[in-house]
């Protein structure tokens, strides 16, 4: 499903940000990817969602080497990979349903598509009676799991969390990351970035761990 | 799918236009401003046009005739001219006529006029086209003239012409080049404005391109919105420049004798079209510039 292969990453004038990393996360796995600020985590999630580009090395996402695909292509790949991220992004002036229908008028779905397969999500996350309210209106808990129900909307094949849990109080953090679980039992592959060490000992799945740039433990 | 997608992007314009008037105010009212600048300036090159086209129209040709051709043969001459050139009036001034405008110029100093033993203007016939002729078709027509047999001068102001023609051309290039900069000018200072309007809403941009938007799904709205506030802008400059033709320039013709002869041409229904699309291509063009920048990051 995702495949890196000696990936290097590195800014002019500054040591790499990621160096020598080869990967390998198969279709439905569930991957914690860790390590202390700075090490690289949030950098590795935006190349495979094509937000930045490998200064070396090869990135295989569902057999497509997104290094060598074009910028008209990137959109298209992105359909196909849900971002959930630790500051939400959501739209202030537009509503929960509407933030979450977001997704798929890209894809040009009608819009009593929109509003249906939106509200399916939102009351898959526990939302749906705030359909009609402003994201501010909600707590940062309530935001983060209206960022995944748009992340899920269109079904992606692929889900990147990037320090989900990270701005929320830690009694909201179980809820959001079943949300996660729930949709890599639903076959999603998901991959989630967290310094949070705590969660990987209670949640044991495979963790990957950087630490400056380079992957230091795979297990 | 088309179409509801267009209906959907073209709702969202008209839907973000109204969330955030504040810009799109501003978008609206440079654009109109900057296109009523150029209107402006447009209507003043071709009033001046219109102004020199009709001073060259006053310069009439002067045939002087041989000093010995008597009133019958010149009346003949003029008659003969008048049928060859139906386009033009031919009054006979007789050397008689000539010595009585001459002194009547002189004025007090037409005495000096009195010691000479015999008249020494020649007859001459005075040519005014009936018809608007621009400088260089008045030199034809003195030229054409002036091989008709007992013609011994011929006088049209050629040097006056000659200044008025390198004035219009002078007038024609740097017309040219100030609208070409005015316009310029206009597309950089919206294109601004919009992409100020456009960064406060990079994040919906970014949002956008997040969830799989092309460059073209982005970039649809603003192309739309950049159309209407063209549009809009188009308008009120046109509103604006009518009221300067209509109520402005008349009061100051009242009001100042040096605008007495200032008129500006009326606009046809093609300026009005050449207006509205300038603003349409220009609101166009500036968002086109603004989103591309937030586009490549």
């Amino acid at each position: 499903m995702i495949q890196l292969f000696h990936v290097k990453k590195s800014y002019p004038g500054d040591a790499p940000v990621l160096d020598d990393i080869t990967l390998r996360v198969e279709k439905g796995e569930f991957v914690w990817l860790t390590g202390p600020s700075g090490a690289g985590k949030s950098t590795l999630l935006k190349l495979l969602f094509c937000a930045e580009s490998p200064t070396s090395g090869q990135i295989l996402v569902g057999g497509r080497n997104i290094g060598r695909i074009t910028q008209g292509a990137v959109p298209y790949l992105r359909r196909n990979i849900g971002v959930v991220f630790q500051d939400f992004k959501l739209l202030d002036n537009r509503t929960v349903v509407e933030n979450v229908g977001y997704a798929l008028e890209v894809l040009g779905a009608s819009d009593s598509e929109i509003r249906e397969r939106s509200l399916k999500r939102l009351e898959q996350v526990g939302l749906k009676h705030k359909a009609a309210s402003l994201p501010r209106r909600l707590s940062g808990g309530e935001q983060q799991r209206v960022a995944i129900a748009r992340a899920l909307v269109n079904e992606p094949t692929i889900l990147l969390a990037d320090e989900p849990t990270g701005n929320l109080d830690p009694s909201l953090t179980d809820s959001i990351l079943q949300l996660l679980f729930d949709a890599n039992a639903r076959g999603t592959t998901v991959i989630v970035a967290t310094h949070d060490r705590t969660l990987l000992s209670r949640y044991r799945r495979r963790t990957v761990a950087l630490e400056k740039g380079k992957l230091v433990f795979d297990a | 799918m088309i179409a509801h997608v267009a209906w959907r992007l073209s709702r969202r314009a008209a839907v973000n236009l109204w969330r955030a008037p504040l810009p799109s105010l501003v978008s609206v009212l440079t654009i109109s401003l900057s296109l009523f600048i150029g209107a402006s300036f447009v209507l003043g090159l071709f009033a001046a046009r219109a102004l020199l086209t009709s001073w060259g129209a006053q310069a009439g040709v002067t045939l002087y005739l041989d000093k010995q051709t008597d009133d019958d043969k010149a009346r003949l001459l003029a008659q003969q001219i008048r049928l060859q050139n139906p386009e033009v009036e031919v009054v006979y001034v007789d050397r008689a006529m000539a010595l009585k405008r001459l002194r009547g110029d002189l004025g007090d100093m037409a005495g000096a006029l009195d010691g000479l033993a015999q008249n020494p203007l020649p007859p001459s016939l005075e040519i005014t086209p009936r018809v608007t002729l621009p400088p260089s078709g008045v030199r034809i027509l003195a030229a054409q003239l002036g091989t008709v047999a007992g013609v011994s001068e011929v006088d049209y102001g050629r040097e006056w012409l000659d200044k008025l023609e390198a004035l219009a051309r002078g007038l024609r290039v740097f017309g040219a080049g100030a609208l070409f900069t005015v316009l310029g000018a206009a597309l950089l200072v919206v294109a601004n404005t919009i992409r100020l309007a456009v960064y406060a809403r990079r994040d919906e941009i970014e949002i956008m391109k997040l969830v799989g938007a092309t460059d073209g799904y982005v970039r649809a709205p603003f192309l739309m919105e950049g159309a209407l506030q063209g549009l809009l802008g188009a308008a009120i400059a046109l509103g604006a420049v009518v009221a300067v033709q209509k109520w402005l320039l008349p009061r100051a013709s009242q009001a100042f004798a040096f605008a007495a002869g200032i008129s500006a041409p009326n606009l046809a229904p093609e300026h009005w079209g050449a207006l509205l699309g300038a603003g349409a291509v220009v609101g166009l063009f500036g968002s086109w510039l603004a989103v591309a920048r937030f586009l490549k990051t």
